[in-house]
């Protein structure tokens, strides 16, 4: 559906895009995700034919996003960021106008626009000035814009940003829904919002492409590597006792509200495992949990996006080097 | 085509929306009324046929002032206001928005000058009324200000806020008309003066006013409004591909 290739983009004194390729196959719902400026914008806007990429090529559904531009934006409903807006018309005639600059036919342009407001939760402010709505109702005319001639693939730069948790929600089921049918590219830099709308991630930072996965999986590379343990209670000499344990190279004890937690470095994480579950029942620890330590989302993002570091290559963790920008 | 009647019908659709269209009509139509009623009286006062097509160019000469107020929010706005990108981002083109907008603007100004008919009806009524000076003063009216506003339509193209092009918009047009002023001074023997000089001239939009208020219906000067439009709308159209160049 999505084919992108080397694609680059420079601005005067910046590169907004580094070489990124990735292909996005029919009915996926992917999220971009990245900190501001990474180029997550830059990108819809080359694929929604806004721009054109310095160099390297997009096609999208089958045309060239430069050579046939036109095509391409017949095909796409696209959601700028910040949502802009004719604020003088009225839901209904906004859809209306967009629809025909669209080129949906005359026939089939009322149903389109009623389709488009039933869809967005609408139909009961259609006759309103869009100026005069909430933000999280002109979100909505936003995301009704971008469906309302029927697109293959629907690209919505930030469609929840600045809304209340309520009208996020809505917005989400909405982007659900379209996904069940169309392609849709979201970006957004809330890494639960990916979690729970997108069955692909891309990971974007400083116009590089960090990393690309289901959010599960990427989930499940961000390990550190280390076992953590968790015990409650009163257990003495359970750090030494630790220490003993074949393998072991180092562990840190972290106390929290009265539990503690031990972070193991071991050799071979799935050999000592057993041992250290061994250990504990032994020695009759009241062990709560214990299992590869994992970063959450929100920590793995961090750790791939951290703009003084170098970026660590998640995807190619076993031996390889990183490749630090 | 429909693609540009949609843009064309949701341009002029703002007019009527904002108080604007309904602040310029009411002054106009103030105006424009004063200087009629000071046309017929003197007319009256010094016993002397009232010539129609002088009120019309007197109109025409207020239109420095107007263009830039029609013009200067159409593509300003879009960029200020970010809908730029919503609108290229369909599948339009270039032209199709400019000619969208321009015809809007178009369409504005002959609704602005539609209250004169009144004028001229009148003068038809209780007076005399030279038809072929009227038609020919507002054929001259329109092409120049439909000039003017093709000026403001490339202004506003190259600006990202409305009153920026509003101002230049006016600058520009009042620069024409005053260097077209002092054109008559520069010494036309040698040939740098003479081509300094033809060229003013040729970028005065009111240079053919007082041929159109004699009466005097030329094809030159249409054609020469036509290519002064043309020419401001290719630079439009030009200006809002810039962001393709690689």
């Amino acid at each position: 559906m999505i084919e992108v290739r080397n694609l680059t983009k420079t601005y005067p004194g910046t590169t907004a895009l580094n070489d990124v390729s990735f292909s996005i196959s029919k009915g996926q719902v992917v999220g971009f995700l990245g900190p501001n400026g990474a180029g997550k914008s830059t990108t819809m806007r080359i694929l929604s034919g806004f721009i054109p990429p310095t160099t390297g090529s997009a096609t999208v559904a089958g045309f060239d996003v430069v050579r046939d531009s036109l095509e391409v934006r017949r095909r796409v409903g696209y959601l700028p960021e910040n949502n802009p807006l004719y604020t003088e018309m009225r839901v209904a005639e906004y859809l209306w106008f967009r629809a025909t600059i669209r080129k949906v036919p005359r026939a089939r342009r009322a149903a389109s626009v009623d389709s488009a407001l039933g869809r967005c939760g609408l139909v009961d402010v259609r006759d309103r000035i869009v100026g005069h709505l909430s933000k999280g109702f002109r979100q909505r005319v936003g995301v009704a814009d971008a469906i309302v001639h029927d697109p293959e693939i629907v690209i919505l730069d930030e469609p929840t940003i600045g809304l209340d948790p309520n009208q996020i929600r809505h917005i989400r089921k909405v982007i659900r829904e379209l996904g069940q049918e169309r392609t849709v590219i979201l970006s957004t830099h809330i890494l639960s919002e990916v979690e729970k709308m997108c069955n692909r991630v891309l990971i974007i930072n400083r116009g590089k492409l960090v990393t690309d996965g289901t959010p599960a999986e990427i989930l499940k590379r961000a390990t550190t590597g280390r076992i953590r343990l968790d015990i409650t209670g009163e257990s003495v000499g359970v750090r030494e006792a630790l220490q003993r344990i074949s393998g072991v190279e180092n562990v840190v004890e972290v106390e929290q509200d009265g539990d503690r937690s031990y972070l193991i470095q071991a050799k071979d994480a799935s050999k000592v495992m057993p041992e250290i579950i061994r250990r504990a029942s032994e020695a009759g620890w009241n062990v709560l949990e214990i299992g590869p330590e994992r970063l959450s989302l929100e920590d793995a993002f961090f750790e791939l996006t951290d703009r003084t570091g170098p970026v660590p290559d998640l995807l190619h963790a076993t031996g390889e080097p990183g490749s630090p920008t | 085509m429909s693609t540009t009647f949609a843009l064309f019908r949701r341009e002029l659709a703002v007019y009527f929306v904002s108080p604007m269209a309904y602040i310029i009509l009411t002054g106009l139509m103030f105006i424009f009324g004063s200087i009629f009623w000071d046309g017929t009286r003197n007319a009256t006062r010094m016993n002397a046929p009232f010539a129609y097509s002088e009120v019309l160019a007197a109109i025409s000469g207020l239109m420095v002032f107007i263009a830039p107020l029609i013009t200067m929010r159409l593509l300003a706005e879009e960029r200020n206001r970010g809908t730029f990108e919503t609108l290229m981002t369909a599948p339009v083109t270039e032209l199709q928005v400019v000619l969208g907008k321009y015809a809007a603007t178009i369409a504005f100004l002959i609704f602005l000058l539609l209250p004169t008919i009144a004028h001229a009806i009148l003068i038809g009524k209780y007076g005399t009324f030279d038809a072929s000076e009227s038609v020919a003063g507002y054929i001259g009216l329109f092409m120049t200000t439909a000039s003017l506003l093709a000026i403001g339509v490339f202004v506003s193209s190259i600006c990202s806020s409305q009153v920026t092009a509003g101002v230049v918009t006016f600058a520009i047009i009042f620069i024409l008309l005053l260097s077209a002023n002092y054109a008559q001074h520069i010494d036309g023997s040698t040939k740098l003066g003479a081509a300094a000089k033809s060229v003013i001239e040729l970028l005065n939009p009111y240079r053919n006013m007082g041929d159109f208020t004699r009466g005097i219906l030329d094809t030159r000067p249409i054609v020469y409004f036509l290519s002064l439009i043309v020419f401001f709308l290719f630079l439009s159209v030009r200006v809002l591909e810039l962001r393709r160049w690689k």
